[in-house]
């Protein structure tokens, strides 16, 4: 008995491996079919949420997928960057700009139930004014007055905001429940299209449709966001049918994916900034020569190749943002010019430090060294866990070069931002931005942001290796799964799946 | 062996209070910090001052050591600082993967090392035994990822009969489907640490094979196979028993490598995220209850060891 116990264990292993295999369900789905209502679509998302507390944890993993889906304010913004009514039917602004009316819909409740009165506007609106430790509290602070009368919202200014509406459709903007008693870290209590089901840290999110939604109810009744760090592993499993979206696909793989015929890749502008961020206080960068020099010796069109995707990018503002411009001619590839800067500026044999998260794959760094190497600088590169990156980098200010894909919207501000780690420290900009911000109209604010951006760009404050893309795999058999910036927001109201 | 075990169990305690001591203060040599990943890129000195008074990051580390301790002997293992969740309570929830994925793993590897190490040593003279040791050194310098990597591709990109990634939403309400998704992930720690074993196993056997008590089982008239089969297995078993402690501990670092792999929810990949997130009562938690089950394990390895060793018996009476 004691020497036949391993081999029956073994055949009974076997047996067990086998009839496991044998009840297989067929994988991966045939691309044609009717939509089906009940369909439940997995969707890869690279970077989960630390927490859920919108109210009080930043990052760009919350409002990707609780903005708009569980979440909404007064306004909501497309993908094309348009603001468009949400929890507001309609708004006026006065002609002097300081007086925002809005106008409440009528029958919107909360996901527990609860109905949305205009007290919870002013409540939500003035919170987040007020409690500093708010996310993106410092975006309302113009903000003077939220007063609610029937269904009408007046927001009073204490002057012109031309960002107003914008932030209203971002983080701060955010209607919840006054005296709510959900708890925020790990649970929602929006009146979006989907309500939040589970969330299982480390593995997944799963949102339902909200069955009592006013507006147009979701397509899918159930989207999954599968959270798979590694990108290999998140091809092998849209190969097995495991999931059905792809997000930030690395384009490289495209004819991996596509080879079945289940998946085809969508590429669509995202306001992603791959940022090499100069310290100018002190040492060679301080040398706007030697900056302009780093510039002009990077091949940015190597940098769009080797991803895959994207765009080139020479200054702070990317195309979907007010106030793109072109600003190719600012620092083109040039590296003899690049050679002739360093040695006008006395560096021609230079070392510099590049601190960079872990997490960005190996060929920005790669190609980085080889470019500066070929003017005479030596780079070193100094790869560390994001958490390290905040405490040197962005707290301390102490690094030399440092990247970073900065995927926000419309964040120029930190340009005009002397304290932010970037160290660029220009009046002019910041002068330029509070015009910009107090402009009363969006044209005017688009000119007076693209003089600011002409002037960072022609300061050397940074160089921008890439604007990224938004690539995507998407499941033949899936549709309204957007395309653009979705790094930032997702809004995953009209996603739906055939029953193939 | 009261008095030994008694011994042994003041020694494990020992253990735990040094690993904690440990534990707790090389975290804290980690730059970066919880306040600064809640706030972001987008912060102001403030928020951040804010944050970590909510989250009271600022006492002092001796102090935030001894609270740390006395929670954990009143069986609170503390809790998250991004969540609010109890440590042990997430513990216990990843537990239900990671355990069972360990328990398949080791089961997998005992089942390919123990009889391929025997055989191969009875026939190390001959092709096949040549063909099994080669083979057994050459798995075990596979890197576990690349070994996943080509078992995924074959079972669940080829020929989709096993699942690539994942663990049932609905946890082991569905065993089958729960045990189905743990098959590769076990098969890829299971081959690498087994073969491992198996050389551990092999070398066991030829030692047993030269010993005087084989032989003279031999010389009364059993083959030299029998003789080893009824003679030299049970102290190779004995010596088996001795590294499965080590092996535990593999399986573990296994696991961390192999969860994150195949995007299992486990203990493994909490521990890689809590760090990153530098969630230190979540890491600290983890990491103690991982040590406290290694030394566990180790001890009753000892005690096991003891009980079916006659001479180990003997001298300790």
């Amino acid at each position: 008995m004691h020497r036949r116990t391993p081999l029956a264990l073994a055949a009974l292993v076997a047996a067990a491996v086998l009839s496991l295999s044998a009840c297989a369900p067929s994988t991966s789905p045939t691309p044609s079919g009717s939509p089906d209502a009940d369909s439940s679509v997995v969707v890869r998302l690279a970077l989960e949420p630390t927490n859920l507390d919108i109210r009080q944890t930043s990052g760009s993993a919350l409002d990707q997928i609780l903005i708009d889906n569980v979440y909404q304010g007064l306004v909501a913004r497309t993908p094309e960057q348009e603001i468009v009514p949400a929890l507001a039917s309609d708004w006026t602004v006065s002609d002097d700009r300081l007086t925002y009316t809005f106008t409440l819909r009528e029958g919107v409740t909360f996901h527990d139930g609860q109905p949305l009165t205009p007290e919870d506007v002013v409540f939500s609106l003035t919170q987040h004014r007020d409690n500093a430790g708010w996310v993106d509290a410092g975006t309302l602070a113009n903000v003077t007055g939220v007063t609610a009368d029937g269904q009408t919202i007046t927001l009073t200014l204490s002057e012109p905001d031309s960002q107003l509406l914008w932030n209203l459709s971002g983080r701060a903007g955010i209607i919840l429940k006054e005296g709510d008693g959900v708890d925020y870290q790990t649970a929602a209590n929006g009146t979006g299209p989907f309500t939040l089901e589970r969330w299982t840290r480390g593995d997944n999110i799963t949102f339902a449709r909200n069955p009592a939604y006013w507006g147009t109810p979701a397509k899918a009744a159930e989207v999954v966001f599968d959270y798979i760090p590694d990108n290999q592993a998140a091809l092998n499993a849209a190969l097995a049918g495991e999931v059905d979206v792809v997000t930030g696909f690395d384009a490289n793989l495209k004819t991996q994916i596509e080879a079945n015929g289940d998946f085809s890749l969508v590429v669509g502008d995202s306001t992603d900034k791959g940022t090499l961020a100069f310290n100018q206080t002190s040492g060679p960068l301080a040398d706007k020569r030697v900056r302009q020099a780093i510039r002009q010796a990077i091949d940015h069109d190597a940098f769009v190749e080797a991803l895959g995707a994207g765009k080139t990018m020479y200054g702070p503002i990317p195309s979907l943002d007010p106030g793109y411009e072109d600003l190719s001619e600012v620092a083109p590839y040039d590296p003899d010019a690049a050679k002739k800067l360093l040695a006008d500026a006395g560096a021609a044999d230079t070392t510099l430090t590049l601190t960079i998260p872990s997490f960005y794959p190996p060929t920005i760094s790669q190609l980085l060294v080889s470019d500066l190497n070929d003017v005479g600088i030596t780079l070193q590169v100094d790869s560390v866990d994001f958490p390290t990156w905040l405490t040197n980098v962005y707290t301390n200010h102490d690094y030399e070069l440092s990247f970073v894909l900065h995927t926000e919207a419309r964040d120029f501000i930190n340009w005009a931002n002397p304290e932010y780690y970037f160290t660029y420290d220009n009046p002019q900009v910041t002068q330029l931005y509070t015009q910009a911000r107090a402009a009363t109209s969006d044209e005017e604010a688009a000119k007076l942001l693209a003089q600011a951006a002409r002037i960072v760009s022609d300061d050397a404050a940074a160089d921008w290796l890439y604007n990224g893309a938004s690539v995507v795999a998407v499941g033949t058999n899936v549709s309204g799964f957007p395309s653009v910036n979705v790094n930032e927001r997702l809004n995953v109201t009209e996603l739906g799946k055939s029953d193939g | 062996m009261i008095r030994y075990t008694l011994m042994r169990l003041a020694l494990l305690a020992a253990g735990l209070v040094v690993a904690s001591v440990i534990i707790f203060f090389t975290l804290r040599i980690l730059p970066g910090d919880v306040a600064q990943l809640i706030g972001g890129t987008n912060s102001t000195p403030e928020q951040i001052a804010a944050i970590r008074d909510r989250l009271h990051l600022d006492a002092p580390l001796a102090a935030q050591y001894l609270e740390w301790v006395g929670g954990v002997l009143r069986g609170d293992l503390g809790a998250s600082l991004l969540t609010g969740t109890p440590v042990a309570a997430e513990l216990a929830q990843k537990a239900q993967i990671t355990l069972p994925l360990g328990a398949l793993s080791l089961t997998i590897a005992l089942l390919f090392a123990g009889p391929l190490g025997v055989v191969s040593a009875l026939r190390r003279s001959r092709l096949g035994g040549t063909v099994i040791g080669v083979g057994a050194q050459t798995l075990a310098a596979v890197p576990v990822v690349w070994a996943g990597m080509m078992l995924v591709v074959v079972f669940a990109v080829w020929w989709g009969v096993l699942p690539a990634q994942g663990f049932p939403r609905d946890g082991w309400s569905d065993p089958g489907a729960a045990l189905r998704s743990l098959v590769l992930p076990a098969l890829t720690i299971g081959v690498v640490e087994g073969a491992m074993l198996l050389r551990f196993v092999r070398s066991a056997t030829l030692q047993a094979m030269g010993q005087d008590y084989v032989r003279t089982a031999a010389s009364q008239g059993l083959t030299r196979t029998r003789a080893l089969i009824r003679h030299g297995l049970p102290n190779v078993g004995l010596s088996v028993v001795t590294v499965l402690g080590l092996q535990v501990a593999g399986i573990i670092v296994g696991a961390v490598v192999i969860e994150q792999l195949f995007s299992l929810p486990g203990i493994g990949r909490m521990l890689v995220r809590d760090v990153s997130a530098r969630d230190l009562p979540m890491v600290q938690g983890e990491l103690l209850a991982l040590t406290a089950f290694v030394l566990l394990v180790g001890f009753v390895v000892d005690l096991v060891h003891r009980l079916i060793d006659p001479r180990q018996r003997e001298s300790a009476a």
